[in-house]
């Protein structure tokens, strides 16, 4: 300290001067002690303030720098005979000591084995790195970081004055204090960054539903959390190890994947689900952390330590809860993956047909509705049909059969469909066919004959050769008005109306096909009540022996009066009964009516030796249908007297036979009803007890056309019946000229308008009562 | 980056007080062109008054010079070939060609955001302007915005791309004592916030020298609170208490030259004991709110000093410096960086000052300004100064 102003006098200067002296020695010290203790606050004090690791270390770096006046502070890590510098103050950020490192001197080497500080003035050459070349008088201080053998051996605290003071015994002591607590501090806050970077990307890893992303992201993590160049994670399965992820600087390309799990360094200890830290196979560190799941192993964790510097144990805890994380997290998303697949294995059985994988009804109607939405046109076509013999071979050949030939006519019409139309199934042999963006009928139409085409070839079926023809319905739906339920009636609708003209057919809905629809509905619902408020009743069709022209039987026929429409014709009202299922009791009824008027008649005219027919429907034959034995006997009649008229068209998809055998065992005839209309006649008559055949009318009719064609096969029949002991019957007898030509073939038996319609009960008895009087017969 | 040709540098220096931008940076940029015979310059500093409307003075220095690397700061007075231009007015350019220099200019904003990791960019910014090849002698000459940031930081992010081998001049721009905004010019633009270096390239070696002359008036203190720019405690004390306690006695006839801003006692500073004993000047000022507030953060736990100073020790410092930065050879220019505070305390004599400057630097001409924060880094990291008079030759 300088005095400033007046000097005091003379005589006391030299007093002042060896004060003065003193003063300076004594602010000398006091500024040392101060210096001293200012730079171990401002060391704990940086240690202590609260930051990254790395920034740590540089904020120390700096203010050891700065408080030793250092020209280089670095740490760096012996390496065999290398020192790699990790982090510096004095060393420009380029410099070699960061890549490939410094010569490892004889002081750095000795201070590592032995674990003690050194501090040298002039330095020797050998231990002055290269910045320091030309620095003769530099004074260095080497600290270990930590205790030998131990985590961090190897790595030091350096400092350089290139020009400067020695290092004292105090200094060694201050910079040993200050290294522990500062590597103390790092690995604190290393692992405290670690563990919240994994706090902060673990419920990031939990929400990764697909395994294979969450690895690619958990591998990234691991790379950071470790420290490391290269980390990779390997899956496990069946004692395996696959390569799933890598975050990886060019590790391991010449590796094999898979490899047995066994062969992993480690493995004993990772299957026991211990993490395994020892070299791997080109001695660099290796840290391996299993993933466990039910005490099996389900991968691996991998990282690779850049240099010959093992692991840290802070470094092992994180990969080992980042383990236990993505355990979890691979549950996690396996579940995700196995309910995602039953919801859409769900979603696609809800949606689709399983048969032929074709849409279902719900999904067709739902897209049905979005066309019409989306139509460029504002239209959209639907086509409703169904294989006109399909019932016909089911029976034949099966249901496996039947099942088959749905497939395959599935996949003749897939190649029909355009992109963006949608074919259907509605179960059973009905399919759907929208056509998105149609504008008029003739897209329809030209629709329609493309399936008929696809369907024109045979079918190869159980070495069978079947053919296959459909009838389609076909409706033209707008938006505003059309709607997904609506046309799909309409199309039904059209389709039944193909139907009835015949096989393979194609029929537009328009306005009359409309009413037909709705009539059909009403009929419909009108029928199933048609019954139980009396408006059904049962006429009778004399049967005669044509020679005698004598009432040999009675055939049961159901009539319907409707309230509104008067009499509904048979052949009307019957396809839909059977339809609707109400032929089960109507047939029942009719027949059970039947039955007791006969028991009527034969009481009153035994020497008639009258017989009834009966109409049957497949249906009630069907089990499951109640017993038309019990009706019969329950009607007092002699099961012998009755014939059930069965029709060529009786495909069922039930076994009747047993049922059939049973009535036949009880004496009951059958009678096959319009012989000769289905090309599966003679089968049918391998197959089932029929006695009688029923001739078409439509054969009667054309008995006397030109060519003689109707009368051939007229006379067929009748030769078919006799070889095979049957009793053939003609229906439909118009003219005399007919009667005569059937009189002539030697027919026995017929019925129709020329001998006499059918009748009522009163005037069926009246007609019994007339023929008893000889002569006086029609 | 410049490379010259010459083997023997060139220089040149010009001033203007032309009221007018345009005006004074043609003015002092013709004449700093003058001496080099129709040679384009290499390098171009310019320091100039908050006066005056700086973008067009920077373009015009920049379309006059060419090629040439173009920084600066803006300044409170320049000092020049031995003459002082007082703050408050005044542009000097100085235009610098051959010598076998090499030259690289970066710049990096941000300064209060992170100063070290502005510094960091600066240093390299400059480093790669100066391409791939390197020179045996390197510096790094750095103006900074003096307001803004802790100007040690900016100095620790150079620091790791220099090494301690490249030594750091410099200064922190001023603004003629308002202390309100300062500037730092890299090529035309005009940067606040920012800080600008030069790389420098030389075949010879480049000496850094900064003294202060300043002596403590205190027994050592533990800075024991601080918060930022404001000083709490001194040895546990309130700071301005035992700041004030250990001013010297006040000297009557002292006469100032200008009027102190705020509470502003240039008389006393702080200074950080360093390991060696020496001793880091940093000034101190008393705030509107009665606070003693320092310029630059100081170290929480330093061990500091009061420090004042007297006019002769300063002038003979000052001499002191540019002998070492000179020492017998014959530079082309001597880059002078002298605290403004030291200008308050020189009073009159700061003329005398720039005249015995120039006489200490022989035939090469000075050139500097006054600045508010010094760089001069040459042993460890420590290289931010206060009332403090840095120099480099070239």
């Amino acid at each position: 300290m300088t005095t400033y102003g007046e000097s005091p006098a003379a005589r006391l200067d030299a007093d002042a001067e060896a004060l003065r002296a003193a003063l300076t020695r004594a602010e000398g010290a006091a500024a040392a002690a101060y210096r001293d203790t200012a730079r171990l606050i401002r060391l704990l004090t940086v240690i202590g303030t609260p930051s990254t690791p790395g920034r740590l270390i540089d904020r120390t770096l700096t203010v050891l720098s700065e408080v030793f006046a250092a020209d280089v502070v670095c740490i760096a890590e012996a390496i065999d005979d290398r020192l790699f510098v990790t982090a510096s103050c004095g060393l420009p950020e380029d410099d070699p000591a960061f890549t490939t490192g410094w010569a490892l001197g004889p002081t750095a080497r000795r201070v590592i084995t032995s674990g003690s500080a050194a501090a040298l003035h002039g330095v020797p050459t050998d231990d002055r790195p290269p910045p320091l070349h030309e620095a003769e008088n530099a004074s260095a201080a080497w600290i270990p970081l930590s205790g030998v053998g131990s985590e961090f051996a190897g790595d030091l605290l350096v400092l350089y004055r290139s020009g400067g003071d020695l290092f004292t015994p105090a200094d060694l002591q201050v910079l040993l204090s200050m290294a522990y607590r500062m590597y103390s501090a790092v690995e604190a806050r290393e692992r405290g960054a670690a563990i919240e970077r994994l706090a902060q990307a673990g419920p990031g890893l939990a929400r990764h539903l697909d395994v294979g992303s969450l690895l690619n992201d958990a591998v990234v993590l691991l790379r950071e959390l470790t420290g490391t160049d290269s980390a990779w994670i390997l899956t496990v399965r069946d004692e395996l190890a696959e390569m799933a992820a890598a975050a990886d600087v060019g590790e391991d390309t010449n590796r094999r994947w898979p490899t047995p799990a066994a062969d992993l360094p480690g493995w004993a200890r990772l299957s026991a689900g211990e993490p395994y830290v020892g070299p791997g196979r080109d001695d660099d560190p290796l840290l391996l952390v299993p993933v466990m799941r039910d005490d099996g192993v389900i991968a691996v964790l991998a990282a690779k330590g850049r240099r010959a510097r093992s692991f840290g144990k802070s470094v092992v805890e994180v990969a080992v809860v980042l383990a236990s994380y993505l355990s979890a997290a691979i549950s996690n998303s396996e579940l995700y993956r196995r309910l995602k697949a039953r919801e859409q294995e769900l979603h696609r059985r809800a949606s689709r047909d399983p048969l032929t994988g074709l849409a279902n009804r719900m999904t067709a109607a739902q897209r049905i509705d979005e066309a019409l939405a989306e139509s460029p046109t504002g239209a959209a076509g639907l086509l409703f049909f169904d294989l006109d013999k399909f019932k016909a071979v089911n029976d034949r050949l099966g249901h496996e059969a039947g099942d088959e030939l749905i497939q395959q006519v599935a996949q003749r019409l897939r190649k029909v469909v355009r992109p963006g139309d949608m074919l259907a199934r509605f179960g059973g042999d009905e399919f759907v066919l929208l056509i998105s963006g149609a504008s008029d009928l003739t897209d329809l139409t030209d629709m329609g004959r493309r399936i008929q085409v696809a369907l024109s070839d045979e079918f190869p079926l159980r070495g069978e050769r079947v053919e296959v023809t459909a009838s389609i319905g076909a409706v033209l739906g707008r938006r505003g008005t059309a709607s997904a339920s609506a046309m799909l009636r309409d199309a039904d609708a059209a389709m039944y109306a193909a139907k009835a003209r015949g096989t393979g057919r194609l029929e537009v809905f328009d306005d009359e096909a409309s009413h037909r629809s709705i009539d059909r509905l009403d009929l419909r619902s009108d029928l199933s009540e048609a019954l139980d408020r009396g408006q059904l009743s049962v006429v009778y069709q004399p049967m005669v022996e044509l020679k005698t022209n004598t009432i040999r039987s009675f055939e049961a026929l159901a009539r319907w009066r409707h309230p509104e429409r008067g009499n509904v014709p048979p052949d009307e009202f019957i396809p839909l009964a059977e339809e609707t299922g109400a032929i089960v009791p109507i047939g029942a009824w009719v027949l059970d009516q039947a039955c007791r008027q006969l028991a009527t008649w034969q009481r009153e005219f035994p020497e008639a030796h009258l017989t009834m027919g009966v109409n049957i429907s497949a249906v009630q034959l069907e089990r499951g249908h109640g017993d038309l034995l019990d009706v019969i006997r329950a009607a007092g009649v002699d099961p012998g007297d009755i014939w059930l008229e069965v029709t060529e068209h009786m495909d069922t998809s039930e076994d009747i036979s047993a049922q059939v055998s049973a009535l036949r065992a009880a004496g009951v005839h059958f009678a096959l009803d319009d012989f000769g209309m289905s090309y599966s006649s003679l089968s049918y008559l391998q197959r089932y007890p029929v006695e009688g055949l029923k001739i078409d009318r439509a054969f009667v009719a054309a008995m006397n056309d030109a060519g003689n064609g109707g009368r051939g096969i007229v006379q067929a029949i009748m030769a078919v019946a006799d070889s095979l002991s049957m009793m053939a019957f003609a229906e439909g007898i118009e003219t005399q000229a007919q009667l005569d030509a059937l009189l002539d073939l030697g027919c026995g038996f017929g019925q129709g308008h020329l001998i006499s319609p059918p009748l009522s009960v009163e005037r069926s008895t009246e007609a019994l009562r007339a023929q008893r009087v000889p002569g006086t017969s029609g | 980056m410049r490379v010259l040709t010459s083997k023997k540098a060139m220089c040149g220096v010009g001033t203007s007080n032309d009221a007018d931008a345009r005006l004074a940076a043609e003015t002092a940029t013709d004449e700093a062109l003058r001496p080099l015979d129709g040679s384009t310059p290499d390098l171009v500093l310019v320091y100039a008054s908050v006066r005056y409307d700086l973008p067009t003075l920077l373009k015009t220095v920049a379309a006059a010079t060419g090629s040439a690397v173009v920084a600066g700061a803006t300044s409170s007075g320049q000092l020049h070939h031995g003459r002082l231009t007082e703050p408050g007015s005044g542009v000097a350019v100085l235009a610098l060609a051959g010598g076998g220099y090499r030259f690289g200019l970066g710049h990096a904003t941000g300064l209060q955001a992170d100063a070290t990791q502005a510094g960091r960019a600066l240093a390299r910014a400059a480093l790669d302007a100066m391409g791939p090849v390197r020179s045996p002698h390197e510096a790094v000459l750095i103006f900074s915005d003096g307001l803004a940031g802790d100007q040690q930081e900016l100095l620790n992010g150079i620091h790791k791309v220099t090494g301690f081998q490249v030594p750091v001049i410099g200064g922190a721009a001023a603004d003629d004592r308002q202390l309100a905004e300062t500037f730092v010019f890299a090529g035309d633009r005009v940067l606040k916030d920012a800080a600008v270096a030069v790389w420098i390239g030389s075949e010879r070696p480049l000496r850094v020298v900064g003294k202060h002359g300043w002596r403590a008036t205190s027994l050592p203190l533990m800075l024991s609170g601080v918060d930022g720019q404001i000083v709490k405690e001194l040895g546990g004390r309130p700071a301005l208490e035992v700041y004030q306690e250990n001013f010297r006695p006040l000297d009557p006839t002292a006469k100032k030259l200008y009027q102190k801003a705020g509470g502003y006692h240039s008389e006393h500073a702080f200074g950080l004991i360093q390991p060696d004993g020496s001793l880091l000047i940093r000034g101190a000022f008393i705030d509107g709110d009665g606070k003693l507030r320092t310029f630059s953060p100081m170290p929480p736990y330093s061990a500091v000093q009061v420090v004042s100073c007297d006019a002769e020790d300063l002038l003979e410092v000052g001499e002191q410096t540019v002998e070492a930065v000179v020492q017998g050879d014959e530079p082309a220019v001597v880059l002078v960086f002298d605290c403004v505070a030291r200008l308050d305390i020189l009073g009159q004599r700061g003329h005398e000052e720039a005249r015995r400057l120039q006489e200490a630097a022989g035939d090469a001409p000075t050139f500097g300004y006054y600045t508010y924060g010094e760089f001069a880094r040459t042993t460890g990291v420590a290289g931010y100064h206060n009332a403090t008079i840095a120099a480099m030759a070239l």
